[in-house]
């Protein structure tokens, strides 16, 4: 029987720590009055996950040589990202209030100059696979043990050079580079499949050399178990399709184009929000 | 040029593991030696620009110096945006060495013919761009700079260039003189153009005609300063290049000239035309077309006295 990992993601309960963080992800879109609320919820788990349980990393040291790397390709949902370093201790969180601001080291895109744990500086879409092949192949030629987790949007698969990326990551045999989509099924102007359809994915990926693994990409026990997953250095690369729901655990943004990006956002539907993710 | 350019990233990269050679479906052999000794230093990858450069900036990200080389449209044209963001924002040692500067690939047509290379580069904050003379200026560039930090964008000649900068066994970022400090005439030019001069040069003292070049194998700061001399006492001040009119050599000239507040009332220009070219042949006949070789260079500079005698 196959896994309705639509229906699973749609169902699932966020616990307690994810609501959290969701409301943490509310204090940067207030202070910031703007922000790419729909993507960031998509992926917070996804990024949880890897934060808490999958990736070798140091707070206290975030250019630690023997790290995990992992790079937002899908950078505008860094409010997601910001959140989980924060609440891990990259920085201060109050730091989200500043988000978007003149002298804020937050802005609406990741940038590895301005604040620590961030890898690499995205924005643009479809650079970040190839940037983490480079820096997969370079774990290799050094005979080093870390990993490189490279997260991509759904519509960031419209883009020609992440396909252009998956050949020569499978033609080089990176084993331990581990893609994932956030697989919302929408992006900015409406469903995935009234724009250009993505469809069939896992045979897709199957077909460029890479081995396919879906889950629920709320399921924070599942992702963890997934994607800490030991790797062999020399093998096939590997996908992780992550079913999500975008604008998850806000009854109103949840598939909602309106809240892709909003440039300007109310103190009423701030607090609408964050009734929502009382705790 | 080129021969020598890959050349000398191997004899780097036996030196240093930190040099890679990427290359992007060049002809087969390239660099065999390189593939067979020191595999591990060696790519070549798929035709791919755009995926190439974002690779080598991962490499150089962590702490590999990527040598990457393909035609020089492709790997300005095509990969702008990850030139300009996945190397250029991070600020990444990752050395661009582009094929084919100008009108080399004039036969392969306008797609292939990298007349706006210098003006694109030279708009990517942190990108230092250079235009070698020859294979023996090509070698110093490449081993002086070997650690520098910053990303470099190299351009080539056809090859088989005549050695013309022996004269300098080391390689600097300031102008290269040729010539008397007080002439008649100072030539502005880049690259292999530098040969074309050196020839005007010579027919113009032929005729009497006192003449200094300067040559600019670092385009980004021209050092002008150094050189306020000989300028100062110049009648004839032109700039000779193998780029389309903005965003090159010129442009460079003009806002150095303006800062250190020199006149630009005797300064004239030589350039390609601000056009794709419908026309095939050799490199040569196009820059015959457009007064860039040493007999029109020398006819023009001839003209432009008698007029500014007037």
């Amino acid at each position: 029987m196959t896994t309705n990992y639509v229906e699973l993601a749609k169902k699932i309960a966020l616990d307690k720590r994810s609501r959290v963080l969701r409301s943490m992800v509310l204090d940067a879109l207030e202070g910031g009055g703007r922000g790419h609320l729909g993507p960031a919820l998509s992926l917070l788990e996804i990024v949880r996950a890897l934060y808490d349980s999958v990736l070798n990393h140091d707070p206290t040291n975030p250019l630690l040589a023997s790290r995990d790397r992992f790079v937002l390709s899908k950078g505008h949902g860094c409010l997601g990202l910001f959140t989980v370093l924060a609440d891990h201790g990259y920085f201060p969180t109050s730091e989200l209030q500043g988000f978007c601001g003149f002298e804020s080291n937050l802005g609406g895109h990741p940038e590895r100059a301005t604040l620590p744990g961030i890898e690499f500086s995205t924005g643009a879409l479809g650079h970040g696979l190839s940037v983490g092949i480079g820096m997969a192949m370079a774990s290799r030629l050094r005979n080093e043990k870390w990993r490189t987790y490279v997260l991509l949007g759904d519509g960031e698969l419209n883009e020609g050079s992440v396909w252009e990326g998956a050949m020569h990551a499978s033609q080089h045999q990176l084993g331990a580079l581990t893609v994932i989509v956030d697989f919302n099924r929408m992006q900015a102007s409406g469903d995935i499949d009234s724009i250009v359809s993505l469809a069939p994915l896992v045979a897709k990926w199957e077909a460029f050399g890479f081995e396919v693994t879906e889950v629920n990409g709320h399921d924070v026990e599942q992702l963890a178990e997934v994607l800490g997953n030991s790797r062999k250095p020399h093998g096939k690369p590997r996908v992780v399709i992550a079913h999500t729901v975008k604008g998850k655990g806000f009854v109103s943004a949840e598939n909602s184009t309106a809240w892709h990006h909003k440039a300007k956002i109310t103190k009423d539907e701030i607090s609408s929000l964050r009734a929502e993710v009382a705790v | 040029m080129r021969q020598k350019a890959l050349t000398t990233v191997y004899k780097l990269a036996k030196q240093d593991p930190r040099v890679l050679f990427i290359g992007s479906d060049l002809g087969a052999g390239t660099l065999q030696a390189m593939r067979e000794d020191i595999p591990g230093q060696f790519f070549m990858e798929g035709i791919s620009e755009q995926h190439i450069v974002g690779f080598a900036a991962g490499l150089a990200q962590e702490g590999f110096i990527p040598y990457i080389n393909t035609i020089g449209t492709f790997l300005t044209r095509r990969s702008f945006e990850q030139v300009s963001i996945d190397v250029g924002l991070h600020c990444l040692p990752v050395r661009l060495l582009s094929s084919g500067g100008g009108m080399v690939y004039a036969p392969l047509g306008p797609t292939h013919t990298a007349v706006e290379d210098f003006s694109l580069m030279l708009s990517v904050p942190n990108m230092k761009v250079f235009a070698p003379a020859d294979a023996f200026e090509m070698e110093n560039l490449l081993m002086a700079l070997v650690d520098d930090g910053d990303p470099h964008y190299i351009r080539f000649g056809k090859g088989g260039e005549t050695i013309v900068t022996q004269d300098f066994s080391t390689f600097e970022l300031t102008p290269k003189v040729f010539g008397e400090r007080s002439s008649q005439v100072v030539m502005f030019t880049t690259g292999v153009l530098l040969q074309h001069c050196l020839e005007a040069r010579t027919n113009l003292m032929s005729q009497g005609i006192s003449t200094t070049i300067l040559h600019f194998p670092y385009l980004n700061d021209l050092s002008i300063e150094q050189v306020v001399s000989e300028i100062g006492s110049a009648q004839l001040l032109i700039c000779v290049e193998e780029h389309v009119p903005r965003g090159g050599l010129f442009t460079q000239i003009l806002h150095e000239f303006a800062a250190a507040r020199i006149s630009t009332k005797n300064l004239y220009h030589l350039s390609l035309p601000s056009k794709f070219s419908h026309n095939y042949g050799s490199q040569v006949d196009h820059l015959d077309l457009n007064g860039l070789t040493a007999p029109k260079i020398a006819s023009h500079v001839e003209r432009l006295l008698v007029i500014s005698e007037k």
